[in-house]
């Protein structure tokens, strides 16, 4: 064991930290959607132009080909430069793109992962259903095979940037009378194809960053289908485990910046004095510190063995509920200026509503925990 | 940057894990054999970070979460950090100053066989002579026995400053193993108890209690290997990093012993089921080295 990084490594840390320090203007993103997403696309073409997109993602497919390690170094470094949120390029980078790797055709990686990585290609997500939830398996929405293409009929909800994306991983009923796990595909469904409907949802936050799909009759290639036709549950777990394993390292780094601003301006309203809030805070001081450390152990059990270790689902679920208590303890510190809270203001309140997200898109805490005392401990399964 | 457990780590862990097993099982941490002291020393347990054995802290931390799943003698933690900053040999008791007021009581565990005692004194550790006839019998624990020096004798500090990290780290990493033992305790008979026909870990309200415990372990388990690896690296963050690694396995101990005996239902009120143990070595644990709030927020001086 060993917290030290290599002379290599520190090199590259200063190598980000210099071009950010000097390529993060501070600008906001946009609050309007359209100017919002061509502020992403922009500022993704900048990191891919300058080499920091895909940093751990395979050369031949536009990325760097560094290890995971030195994605951490420069997520840390991002966070501390206050550099932008990936916004709409988030299923792309996170989800899409590494499900791709592992599980794609040599022809839809060449197609697929250099427009991800330079921002010209926006993703969005395709599980949820209105009956299918946390049961994922209950999928309905289906697509019946017509000579080399696939006829998808159904719908699908909580899709983030559904409006702008141009690409989903779809996950689909492919084997008609399928029940379950069985019988679905993973589909990489373009978004502009006829038949496609986007119903935006507003959140409670005021933003309007998710929609409901509708699927009528919409035809897509047989080629696109991701890892084999009725493999599509396989290929979608892979997605998830991204999520439970590497895919929100960002967010844990953001958490130890988050967690400094809050110390410094309880210090410097007073509100520190308080001896309830002073002690949330040595307590969240402590968890940032402890998550930090966590996803350490996980990244170098990835390097040292390919994959995450069995407790990457307690990271998981660790960290979405640790970033809701920064957000409440954010909530406390601003006190009642909460109230003058409006739609269409990107603040501290925002990030409060928008951050119920957490403990339930991608599998509720609930379902988390269901995960780590079934896989972790062994309780008989309930489902 | 490497968090992982080696290979030679790894095999450290299990000939401890099957050590403790064979030799110093959890049910019989009430009344252990006059003769297991002699059997740890002569593991190598009791000065794995001395000079001459010169293993990390990372190693010994690990092996140290091990023997406190076990509820291993407390006089351990006491007995490596004298190994490592005295190079005392044999026996050194684990003293708890009060912390409230001048010339109160000093709590004394594992006393029988040690010529002194070591604990916090403020901020430093110190040791104390301790006189040969001291006796010891539980207190809250039942697996420590504890003694009393009324009045409190004078205490000398030891010099390095480390000696204080290494303390909390190795009642951190006893603590954890602590949670640990109560996590899996839980789970086990979550599995095999049975009510509505069916195991009541079947049902999510036990399984979520369960699934809680494992988080706390899992977060104080990650924390402590940092700090372990701080203090070895000489980082300058090692006081927080063993701060903040107390807290949490302080934390994960006792929130785990009280799961652990909500799990368990009617039988694990009792004194013959092994629930209370844990949650009673955590009570104790969590006073020998406590984090320090100005530490944890950066305001040490």
């Amino acid at each position: 064991m060993d917290i030290r990084f290599s002379p290599e490594e520190q090199h590259f840390r200063a190598e980000c930290r210099d071009w950010l320090h000097d390529n993060v203007t501070g600008q906001r993103r946009p609050m309007d959607a359209a100017a919002a997403i061509d502020f992403d696309k922009a500022w993704q073409r900048r990191l891919f132009d300058a080499g920091w997109a895909g940093i751990n993602w395979p050369k031949e497919y536009g990325g760097r080909g560094l290890s995971i390690v030195q994605q951490v170094i420069w997520l840390e470094e991002y966070a501390r430069a206050h550099a932008p949120w990936i916004g709409a390029n988030f299923v792309g980078i996170n989800h899409g793109g590494p499900t791709l790797i592992l599980n794609a055709s040599e022809a839809q990686k060449e197609y697929h992962l250099p427009r991800i990585l330079r921002g010209e290609a926006i993703w969005c997500q395709g599980f949820s259903e209105p009956g299918a939830g946390s049961d994922l398996a209950g999928i309905r929405t289906h697509a019946r095979i017509e000579g080399n293409e696939l006829v998808v009929n159904g719908t699908k909800i909580w899709t983030s940037f559904a409006h702008v994306a141009d690409w989903q991983e779809l996950v689909v009923r492919t084997e008609e009378g399928s029940q379950r796990h069985k019988g679905l595909s993973w589909v990489i469904c373009p978004m502009h194809a006829p038949g496609i409907e986007v119903r935006p949802i507003r959140k409670m936050s005021g933003q309007v960053e998710f929609a409901q799909v509708f699927y009528d009759d919409v035809r897509v290639p047989l080629d696109n289908v991701v890892g084999g036709l009725g493999n599509g549950w396989k290929v979608a777990m892979s997605t998830l485990s991204f999520e439970r394993g590497t895919g929100f390292i960002a967010d844990q780094v953001k958490q130890s910046q988050e967690v400094e601003e809050l110390l410094e301006r309880a210090r410097s309203s007073g509100a520190i004095k308080d001896e309830r809030i002073a002690e949330q805070l040595i307590q969240l001081r402590a968890e940032v510190a402890a998550l930090r450390a966590m996803t350490y152990r996980n990244i170098s059990e990835v390097v040292r063995t390919g994959q995450p270790g069995p407790e990457a689902s307690v990271i998981r679920l660790f960290t979405s509920e640790l970033g809701q208590r920064l957000e409440r303890m954010a909530l406390l510190l601003a006190g009642e200026e909460v109230l003058d809270f409006r739609y269409g203001d990107d603040d501290l309140v925002a990030d409060y509503l928008r951050g119920f997200a957490a403990t339930i898109a991608g599998g509720t805490a609930q379902i988390q925990r269901d995960i780590i005392a079934e896989r972790l401990l062994g309780l008989p399964k309930s489902r | 940057m490497d968090l992982t457990t080696d290979t030679e780590q790894l095999a450290l862990l299990t000939a401890t894990a099957d050590w403790c097993r064979d030799n110093m099982p959890l049910d019989q941490a009430r009344a252990r054999p006059a003769g297991l002291w002699a059997e740890l020393e002569a593991m190598g347990w009791t000065a794995m970070t001395a000079p001459d054995m010169g293993l990390t802290h990372a190693t010994e931390a690990l092996v140290f979460a091990e023997l406190g799943r076990h509820l291993a003698p407390v006089g351990l933690i006491a007995t490596a950090v004298a190994a490592r900053w005295s190079e005392h040999p044999g026996k050194t008791a684990l003293a708890l100053l009060d912390s409230h007021a001048v010339g109160g009581r000093v709590r004394v565990y594992d006393p029988a066989g040690a010529d002194r005692a070591l604990g916090l004194a403020g901020h430093l550790v110190a040791t104390t002579p301790l006189p040969s006839d001291l006796g010891g019998a539980p207190g809250l624990d039942p697996s420590a026995p504890l003694a009393h020096l009324d009045p409190a004798p004078p205490f000398t500090a030891l010099g390095d400053p480390r000696a204080g990290l290494h303390l909390q780290l190795l009642t951190a990493a006893f603590a954890l193993g602590c949670a640990d033992a109560a996590r899996d305790m839980a789970a086990d008979y979550a599995k095999v108890r049975e009510q509505f026909d069916r195991p009541i870990g079947w049902f999510q309200a036990l399984k979520h209690i369960c699934a809680d415990m494992a988080v706390r372990s899992a977060v104080a388990r990650s924390q402590l290997y940092y700090a372990a690896a701080a203090l070895d690296a000489g980082d300058a963050e090692a006081a927080f990093h063993a701060a903040a690694a107390m807290r949490l396995a302080d934390q994960a101990a006792i929130e785990n012993g009280r799961a652990n005996i909500q799990v368990h239902g009617g039988i694990g009120m009792t004194d013959e089921a092994y629930p209370h143990m844990c949650l009673k070595r955590a009570h104790l644990l969590s006073f020998v080295a406590p984090a320090r709030r100005d530490i944890i927020l950066g305001e040490a001086a």
